[in-house]
């Protein structure tokens, strides 16, 4: 075998940090056998680099690469996908550094380093781990460094500090590709994971999980609005919709034989007609606001009633829904208007009808009793809604987290004995007395309030906002928002669940989360910390086609290709100019030193004195072309010749003192002058 | 066509980067250009691109437009290593026709450092490069093997200086003639008989039966040193047989002649009178030379030898400025 390449040990030092620094963020939650196989690998190269072991061979090479495949196969089932395939990635970068036997091998590793770097970001995405990635970029660039300057004594340092220079250099392009080149969509469509489901809305419900949900604190989405947001009464941020009753669930439902196509609109296709329809009718309020969404791995995507998008990988439902295109696994960023105070009163065919009446046939018929009296005693559909809240209202109904358990009959064992319940409770006794009543009537699931960032004025909407209520179908109106718990605890409403629940003396479920947000410091230094994570999302993370426009479009005017390629062409065109400008600069002739400035000034002397002297020549070439113009300044010529020589030729360590040469040297050649005439 | 192309390729080089005692490397003679590193790097910054968009993930996106400028600013940083070079032709040391010379070139370095850059001869393809790195204004100097096909001046032809500092994605190099040259002493062919007149059988006697002042020492015997020359007294003391060595010149010793070796072609001539001044340079002989129209006078030493044998191979050569 050849000889074996040995990194030189101040370059290794570099390598092994950032080959460790890489690949730990992966490790933190990776299956046992990938943490084992990182650890023996590197320590096994950093023993080699010592002399203490030697590389492996061939074969176990092979048997090991065959191993971390399997393992790879055994822990995710595929060896697609990004954690599979990163995982795989992380444990062959492991093993390449067994394999390090020419220059090429350490060149491919460094590479292979920035790669399992940058897939770092597949798993995090805030700034502390973006500054992470950047300085572990750096102490790779500095291995690189060191592999190209494969000398003996080098200090590490050197790499370390030459490899930020060159980062802080090439962060000004790097902002500029980062803002202009152009986002397009994924151009296909790549393996994906499915991922654990997060807290969240469900696409079902039954009493108790809503409550169970509104006691996380997680955050569910940032909106930042245009001008002023609606006030927090109106604020209820609508994801989806239950229209099937079991008689313990209720969960979404499509009617069967309906075309699916006429049920949502896609922007740029062709609407359907409700959608035509509903856009023609908008009028009074609307907001333009922009949502930051954290991923939930579920397609609903939240807004305020009635919501317009134009983006194309975003649709709308015919229950004024908004859906994404894909299950949302990462931050997504949407624009939305809504049209809060429009009338909803398309038609009702008979399917939705049906469906927004359909209760189990048997079960809580107490309740559907009460409901056929008290519809008859009413005069209209919206005074038998009316009754049904102001029930809610008088009768001592209590809001609580911890509602008691129910029986069988739900609705009836709500209604008329426990009367103690949260928003589910309510809206589904309310959802279910309409139907009972021939009203149609659904619930409506998602989010209400959010509390201001006033650092930033944007609204933070927490799991701990969410909500559910109803909404009915009145004949001369259309759909009606409806909300019972607003009749129960109108704080709820006005200013949120903790302190409706406070004032009930429930507000310790919150306890331990209470006493840190309670100290006035902690509470800013979370606004704080919120506003950077809000910013980042938004112009970093979220930085996106919508975004890019905005930034472009306000900077520039209208964008179209062709000006987007010509900003391009400058921004990128003045940056390479400042970088050339710099280099040349930095290049720029060093000024002459003395024994320089003495050289030309004879050489301008023979010049002048029409001596046919060849620049190329070094001083003795001109000697024979003295001689022959005048044979008496050979003498003074020859022994500045002499000097000059000494200085540049025989000891350059003489260059920088000078001393007496200087002065020396300058009469003789006045002496040449003086001989020559001049 | 390959040769046309490459003469027209050096008389380029020629106008662009004429040959000087002393050349600072600038824009004008620093040429670059990505490495297959470089394209295996940008390669991946392509695949980064391609996975930021499809997976939607800016940061992803983000790295591989760090890592494109980082290679971008690498154009600018290889080139600058190289940039502000000054090359100055140093001094030679001669060899004989078929084996090696060596000629030294002297690196000054400008305002900021220059490191690791490779030089060899641009011709010579098997030779391994010389490293060097410059501090920021420091100097240095690198001695190149000059392989000698033929007797006097050789010029190596241009020095190629190539660098890969920092990121090793980019190769700058530039190829410089430094108007360098290096001696080649005649190839030493032996003769039978010496092309020479004069020595012991004329006028040999007469030294160092006076015991001249110019007595130097006594050395061991070598096989090849005169008879004459044996310190017969300490043999015969028993202090084995040692020969006296002299070293001043002496007038009318012996004369290594050139019209001694008639019917050879010049060349040859040289080569033999080589031999002899190896030859009795080895037997610490004096020796003279006498060429057409030049003479050394007979003497011995190291100083006379490196004379002769310069004289050897500068014989019908063109005058040149030594380095």
């Amino acid at each position: 075998m050849a000889r074996v390449y040995q990194v030189p040990a101040h370059a290794f030092r570099w390598l092994a940090l950032g080959v460790v620094l890489a690949v730990l963020p992966h490790l933190v939650s990776a299956p046992l056998w990938l943490q084992a196989s990182a650890v023996v690998l590197v320590g096994w190269r950093i023993l080699i680099q010592r002399g203490r072991l030697r590389m492996p061979g061939m074969l176990l090479r092979t048997a090991m690469l065959f191993a971390l495949t399997g393992a790879t196969l055994w822990s995710y089932g595929t060896v697609l996908g990004p954690a599979a395939g990163v995982a795989l990635l992380v444990a062959a970068f492991c093993l390449k550094l067994l394999e390090m036997f020419r220059l090429r091998d350490a060149y491919v590793v460094v590479v292979l380093a920035y790669f399992v770097l940058a897939t770092v970001f597949l798993l995090y995405r805030n700034a502390l781990v973006t500054i992470y990635v950047l300085v572990v970029l750096g102490v790779i660039t500095a291995a690189l460094i060191g592999i190209n300057h494969p000398e003996a004594g080098v200090k590490p340092r050197t790499h370390l500090r030459v490899a930020g220079g060159l980062m802080l250099q090439a962060t000004p392009l790097m902002l500029v590709l980062f803002l202009l080149v152009p986002r397009i969509e994924p151009l296909w469509n790549l393996p994906s994971d499915k991922r654990e489901a997060r807290t969240g809305m469900s696409d079902s419900m039954s009493p108790g999980e809503v409550s169970r949900l509104a006691q996380s604190n997680e955050l569910a989405f940032r909106v930042e609005f245009e001008g002023e947001p609606p006030p927090m009464r109106e604020r209820y941020w609508r994801g989806l919709t239950y229209s099937w009753f079991d008689g313990r669930r209720w969960s979404q439902a499509s009617p069967r034989n309906i075309d699916e196509r006429a049920l949502v609109y896609r922007p740029g296709e062709r609407p359907p007609e409700w959608y035509v329809r509903l856009r023609e009718s908008r009028q009074g309020q609307n907001y333009t606001y922009r949502v930051l969404l954290e991923p939930t791995q579920q397609p609903w995507m939240y807004a305020l009633t009635v919501p317009f998008v134009e983006a194309r990988q975003h649709m709308m439902a015919r229950d004024f829904r908004l859906l994404s295109n894909n299950e949302i696994r990462d931050l997504m960023i949407y624009e939305v208007t809504s049209w809060t105070n429009m009338p909803l009163d398309q038609p009702l065919p008979d399917w939705e009808r049906r469906l927004n009446l359909s209760l189990p046939s048997e079960g809580n018929a107490r309740s559907s009793a009460l409901a056929r009296q008290w519809y008859a005693e009413a005069n209209s559909d919206a005074e038998f809604a009316n009754r049904i809240l102001a029930h809610f209202r008088n009768q001592p109904f209590y809001y609580t987290l911890e509602p008691p358990l129910l029986g069988e009959q739900r609705v009836d064992g709500f209604l008329f004995n426990t009367r103690r319940g949260f928003c589910e409770h309510y809206a589904q006794t309310m959802a279910f007395l309409l139907r009972a009543a021939g009203i149609p009537a659904r619930i409506v699931a998602g989010y209400q309030g959010g509390e201001v960032n006033t650092l930033g004025s944007h609204l933070l909407i927490r799991q701990s906002d969410a909500h559910v209520w109803v909404e009915a179908w009145l004949d001369q109106d259309g759909w009606v928002q409806m909300d019972p718990t607003a009749a129960v605890a109108p704080q709820r409403i006005e200013v949120g669940l903790r302190e409706a629940l406070e004032q009930q003396g429930e507000g310790d479920v919150f306890g331990a989360f209470d006493e840190l947000t309670n100290n006035a410091l902690m509470k800013q230094l979370g606004l704080l910390t919120d506003y950077y994570e809000f910013l980042w999302q938004k112009w970093v993370v979220g930085y996106e086609q919508e975004q890019q426009g905005h930034l472009l479009s306000g900077l520039f005017g209208e964008i179209t290709p062709v000006r987007l390629a010509i900003i391009m062409g400058v921004a990128a065109g003045t940056v390479l100019m400042l970088m050339f400008l710099l280099m040349l600069w930095g290049n720029r002739r060093a000024p002459l030193d003395w024994w320089q400035q003495e050289y030309w000034a004879m050489q301008a002397l023979l010049l002048r004195s029409g001596v046919q002297a060849d620049i190329q020549q070094g001083p003795r070439g001109m000697l024979a072309a003295v001689r022959q113009r005048s044979p008496a300044a050979v003498s003074a010529f020859e022994q500045w010749c002499q000097l000059y020589e000494t200085l540049v030729y025989a000891q350059p360590g003489l260059l920088a003192e000078g001393g007496g040469r200087r002065k020396r040297m300058r009469q003789l050649r006045r002496q040449v002058a003086r001989s020559l005439g001049r | 066509m390959r040769a046309q192309v490459q003469a027209w390729y050096g008389s380029w080089l020629r106008r662009r980067i004429p040959a000087a005692r002393s050349v600072t490397l600038d824009q004008r003679r620093v040429f670059i250009f990505p490495t297959r590193y470089g394209f295996f790097y940008l390669t991946i910054c392509v695949l980064l691109f391609l996975g930021g968009i499809n997976y939607e993930n800016n940061l992803i996106m983000g790295f591989s437009f760090m890592l494109t400028s980082l290679f971008i600013t690498s154009i600018m940083s290889t080139f600058r290593n190289l940039a502000g070079v000054t090359l100055v032709a140093g001094q030679y040391r001669a060899g004989f026709a078929g084996a090696h010379g060596a000629v030294e070139v002297r690196l000054v370095g400008g305002r900021r450092y220059h490191r690791s850059l490779w030089l060899r001869w641009r011709d010579s393809k098997q030779q391994a490069p010389r490293e060097v790195s410059l501090e920021p204004q420091a100097e240095d100097s690198v001695w190149l093997d000059v392989l000698l096909p033929r007797r006097g001046w050789v010029d190596p032809g241009r020095l190629q200086i190539t660098t890969r500092y920092p990121l090793g994605l980019l190769r700058a190099w530039s190829y410089v003639d430094l108007d360098h040259a290096c001696l080649a002493w005649p190839t030493p062919v032996a003769s039978q008989s010496a092309p020479a007149s004069g020595g012991e059988e004329e006028q040999g006697e007469r030294q160092h039966d006076h015991g001249s002042e110019d007595f130097e020492g006594v050395r061991e015997y070598q096989p090849g040193d005169s008879l004459r020359a044996v310190d017969w007294k300490k043999l015969a003391r028993g202090q084995g047989m040692n020969t006296k060595m002299f070293n001043d010149p002496v007038e009318g010793r012996l004369w290594l002649e050139w019209d001694r070796l008639q019917g050879l072609d010049p060349e040859a001539r040289l080569q033999r009178l080589c031999w002899w001044v190896e030859h009795l340079n080895g037997a610490n002989q004096p020796y003279g030379i006498a060429l057409p129209g030049e003479s050394l006078s007979p003497a011995t030493g190291s100083l006379h030898h490196k004379q002769a044998l310069d004289m050897l191979a500068l014989y019908g050569q063109p005058r040149r400025e030594v380095n």
